[in-house]
């Protein structure tokens, strides 16, 4: 074979490959929107009680747990980026292990912490009465443990990315350190912070496995999208519940995603 | 405007230590990459703390590690643009350049007469990325002036334009010094640079100052054969005293013994004495004859090359006298026409032979 066909080829390879991919990756939305238009019932369980309840509790919690996120893990993701301390490599790896770490362990290790028997969750009952475990607040507890890491990851990564030539430079033009962080440093790391918003978001969202061990799944008070979804194919209605909520689900992810998309693409036109 | 500085510091194995002023005039810190020359400024400016030392800008004590004072950067009024600009890619010329200052209407006035005075006006609502390298740079300056401080801090700011342009920013360089009246530090590893922008000049090597003196001092009187070299002398010739008066001193070189007229501050030399004696090459006369000169020898040109507006010729002694490189300007090497021979009487100016202690 002479180097041109070599090269002809290639390319056909890499075009099939890609379009398997493509297949692997749009057939099943195809599924879903398939399943919705040919079956009259979906409509009717999309607009259920359990799914509103559900939908509004997967958002408000997934929105506590992004601002919580946004406020804990900014300055961390800074001190990371800039700061050197000793133990900064551990605290590093540990802010990696729930992105590694099984969902499921996340719950158990939240239970043994903050759960009735728990570290924290023990001497807590004693003193306050209060019980984490099982409530609404459990739920931000897992989505956040879960969730937190990929904010705080992509803002680690946006700050690197801002030459500390910026600041010095700011701190020569008699800015404080506030105001070189929310006028030199964050705008440049801008698109990295809401990249890492949208994932941490999308995490807490999706969240399954922690809160189903840490918070229960009980109607209006810990069950949020996905725990709907999985009692639902397990119940009467099957996949077609299932169907459902999960469309609703995709709905509200593709419409972030395009509020996401619009916004960085705006952020970054230059004038 | 006065800017007092002395510092030492270490930094892992790089040992730091000088000390010099600038009063109303441009000081430039002149040397090799890494000699230490924008550590001085990050210094001066506060965001590198040395571990001795004492810094005052304007009468203000900055620094002072006996006293205890260590003002950070926002307290220490000066502009400083850093060899990369750093503009803010965010935002817009005029938002760059108004950074420093808080938005009141004066402000607002002084930003556009900055603007005015750089002659960058029309790109108020730029942003960095897509102005030319020139403009980015009077951007970056105007910023730094933006505080109303009349001390800069220039860390090579014109190395990354191309030379014309490197040319007419000098020259508005000068001419913004006197309008405003800045006292200026600025940083360089061009030899010509330097000598156009220095009132005085600053010869840094390995994170040591080695002289701080006026630019001619410098130039014409280096204290060492090391500030001889780095200052671009080519001939720096090792030799033996001869004789010694106050004002001059014979010193032989290669058999050959030569009149000087020059030596460094606070030299002590006595007869057997080894020295250094440094001449630069555009000094170096050739001559048809010696009749009516002193300080001569004879050469052969053992290797020429030719640089358009000069000549370099590579001087081999015939007998007596030293190897030495001499530059002779085109027109001159016409009218003695340096092809038609090979052997020419080579004279060293008395007074440009400069004497300096022995390098080890």
């Amino acid at each position: 074979m002479n180097a041109a066909a070599k090269d002809r080829a290639a390319l056909w390879t890499v075009i099939a490959l890609a379009t398997v991919f493509a297949l692997f990756f749009a057939l099943p939305f195809a599924g879903l929107v398939q399943r919705a238009t040919a079956d009259g019932e979906v409509w009717e369980a999309a607009r259920s009680g359990v799914a509103r309840d559900a939908l509004w509790l997967s958002l408000w919690t997934s929105a506590v747990t992004l601002v919580l996120a946004i406020v804990f893990g900014t300055p961390v993701a800074y001190l990371l980026s800039r700061a050197s301390f000793p133990g900064k490599p551990v605290v590093d790896a540990l802010i990696d292990l729930p992105i590694v770490l099984p969902p499921t362990v996340a719950g158990v290790a939240l239970l043994t912490a903050f759960g009735r028997k728990g570290l924290l969750g023990e001497p807590l009952e004693a003193w306050s009465g209060i019980t984490l475990g099982f409530t609404s607040v459990a739920v931000i507890m897992a989505q956040l443990l879960v969730a937190a890491p990929f904010y705080v990851r992509a803002a680690k990564s946006g700050f690197d990315s801002v030459d500390r030539q910026f600041e010095r430079v700011a701190f020569t033009l008699g800015a404080s350190r506030l105001r070189t962080f929310a006028h030199v440093v964050a705008p440049q790391a801008w698109p990295a912070l809401l990249a890492g918003m949208v994932l941490c978001w999308a995490r807490a969202m999706g969240e399954l496995g922690a809160t189903l061990i840490f918070a229960g799944n009980f109607r209006g008070e810990t069950q949020t999208m996905p725990l709907a979804i999985v009692q639902a194919f397990e119940g009467s209605l099957g996949l077609t519940a299932a169907v459902s909520l999960s469309l609703v689900l995709l709905a509200v992810a593709l419409a972030v995603l395009a509020v996401f998309r619009l916004s960085t693409s705006h952020a970054t036109k230059p004038l | 405007m006065t800017l007092e500085f002395s510092a030492t510091t270490s930094l892992g194995p790089f040992a730091y230590d000088a000390s010099f002023a600038a009063h109303d005039e441009i000081v430039v810190l002149f040397g090799h990459s890494g000699a230490g020359k924008s550590i001085t400024l990050q210094l001066v400016s506060g965001l590198m703390r040395p571990q001795r030392g004492r810094i005052v800008i304007a009468d203000k004590v900055v620094f002072d590690s006996e006293r205890g004072i260590n003002l950070p950067p926002q307290a220490r009024r000066l502009g400083y643009v850093v060899q990369e600009l750093a503009l803010f890619p965010h935002m817009s010329a005029l938002e760059n350049i108004g950074f420093a200052l808080p938005r009141t209407a004066a402000n607002t006035g002084r930003v556009r007469g900055l603007m005015d005075l750089l002659e960058i006006r029309d790109l108020a609502g730029r942003r960095p990325a897509t102005l030319s390298g020139g403009q980015r740079q009077r951007v970056a300056l105007a910023r730094a002036l933006a505080r109303d401080s009349s001390l800069l801090l220039l860390d090579e700011p014109f190395s990354a334009l191309d030379e014309s342009l490197r040319i007419t920013l000098r020259r508005e360089l000068l001419q913004l010094r006197r309008s405003l009246g800045l006292t200026i530090v600025f940083v360089t590893h061009d030899l010509r640079e330097a000598h156009l922008l220095a009132d005085r000049i600053a010869v840094f090597d390995g994170g040591r100052l080695l002289q701080f003196a006026a630019r001619e001092t410098v130039f014409r009187r280096p204290n060492s054969s090391r500030v001889a070299r780095l200052t671009g002398i080519a001939n720096v010739c090792r030799g033996v005293v001869r004789s010694a008066s106050a004002d001059e001193l014979l010193v032989e070189i290669n058999g050959l013994r030569l009149r000087c007229g020059s030596h460094a501050e606070g030299l002590r030399a006595s007869p057997g004495d080894l020295v250094d004696v440094a001449i630069r090459s555009e000094r170096v006369v050739i001559r048809r004859s010696a009749v009516g000169a002193e300080n001569t020898f004879t050469a052969a040109i053992a290797e020429e090359f030719a640089y358009g507006t000069s000549h370099t010729l590579l001087l081999q002694p015939a007998g007596a006298g030293p190897t030495l490189e001499a530059e002779l300007a085109a027109r001159p090497y016409e009218v003695l026409s340096i092809p038609a021979r090979r052997e020419w009487t080579v004279e060293l100016p008395a007074e440009d032979l400069h004497v300096m202690a022995a390098a080890n």
